[in-house]
């Protein structure tokens, strides 16, 4: 898979969801596979899409949320695994892009990749599983719990989509725009 | 968890007063790092039903709380001093650029009656780490200004969409240093 590949899978497996995407690759795939659609995407603040997530997650309990981080992007913010152990956010699951490289930076290889099933595995909570495919990723999403963790292996290198330096005044306004209107629905 | 037991103390009047006026302003959500003088404050946010959220570091706070605003919630940072200069990545690259209007509530270390000589350099940047990044920060010293400093930071964060912080200082009751 590339990282345009599993941003698509996700987009076609959970329609309604919304994504909050890390600064770089992730940003990139999902502004290409959802066309610039109302998402939470993240142009700097490395370490910060997980955290964020979670903060949208707990204000709309009545929504699926989606972090789509990358491996380094998650690697800065460890500590958050065990913030959603003690927390247990339901309606989050955690994807990690897992290329094995900074692709923003350049493609430096992460000195360690991997490793994050293991790790949300030994909190007791997150459910997580590696995947190496769309069919992986389909099964995941419907037979993992809440709060997830699931670890997308990358083996197609080049970059996925457009620049990951949005404005951020658009992607607040369109966002905002998005949980307004599903506000309304509930109503 | 001590912070969710309504038989938890909120021992100062003017801890009393910062969480009575972030419930009143709407604000639903609290992410910290712990700190002692913000225990009184948190405490008190709990009892009003305020959800509360411990992270492990200072830019979690920030991430937490910038996601929170935009899907339209109204939630804040506390933290002490010493840790902001964790939170400046998130706040560079998130709170100021996206105009989230995060309120910030710092509990000051490292300046007057500090003893620790670590904390000092820490306490030194607070402000002018908040200049440079356009984050108005204001210092509260008494009780009886507590109440009109954080209204009005949330009034900037909540209707100017500007992050703004209150320091609260060494002078305020229960602090550990000696001021």
């Amino acid at each position: 898979m590339n990282a345009r590949d599993v941003a698509v899978a996700l987009l076609r497996l959970m329609p309604d969801s919304i994504f909050v995407s890390s600064l770089g690759t992730a940003t990139s795939a999902l502004r290409a596979a959802s066309h610039d659609g109302p998402h939470f995407y993240l142009g700097g603040a490395m370490g910060s899409a997980l955290p964020a997530a979670m903060g949208v997650a707990d204000a709309l309990p009545q929504a699926s949320v989606v972090a789509l981080v990358g491996d380094g992007e998650l690697l800065m913010s460890t500590g958050m695994l065990w913030s959603l152990s003690a927390y247990r956010p339901r309606n989050l699951i955690v994807v990690v892009l897992a290329n094995g490289v900074y692709g923003i930076t350049g493609g430096q290889p992460l000195p360690l990749p991997g490793g994050f099933v293991q790790a949300a595995e030994s909190l007791g909570v997150i459910a997580a599983r590696r995947v190496a495919s769309e069919e992986g990723v389909r099964e995941a999403l419907a037979e993992l719990g809440r709060p997830a963790l699931i670890e997308a292996k990358v083996d197609q290198d080049g970059w996925p989509g457009p620049s990951p330096f949005v404005d951020p005044a658009a992607v607040r306004v369109a966002f905002r725009t998005r949980v307004d209107a599903l506000a309304e629905r509930r109503v | 968890m001590i912070l969710e037991n309504d038989a938890a103390e909120c021992p100062h009047d003017w801890q009393q007063i910062i969480a009575a006026t972030l419930h009143e302003r709407g604000v639903t959500a609290a992410a910290y790092v712990p700190d002692t003088r913000l225990d009184g404050i948190l405490v008190r946010l709990g009892q009003l039903g305020t959800s509360l959220r411990s992270l492990s570091r200072e830019e979690e706070c920030i991430g937490y709380a910038c996601g929170q605003l935009m899907a339209g919630a109204r939630a804040a940072a506390l933290f002490q001093s010493s840790g902001l200069g964790n939170a400046v990545n998130a706040l560079a690259g998130l709170a100021v650029p996206y105009r989230l209007g995060v309120p910030l509530i710092i509990s000051m270390r490292g300046t007057l009656g500090e003893a620790n000589p670590s904390q000092i350099p820490g306490g030194r940047i607070v402000v002018p780490i908040l200049d440079a990044l356009g984050i108005q920060s204001f210092m509260v010293r008494r009780a009886d200004e507590v109440g009109q400093v954080v209204a009005g930071v949330l009034t900037l964060c909540f209707d100017a969409h500007e992050s703004a912080a209150v320091l609260l200082g060494p002078e305020l009751e229960g602090c550990r240093e000696r001021a």
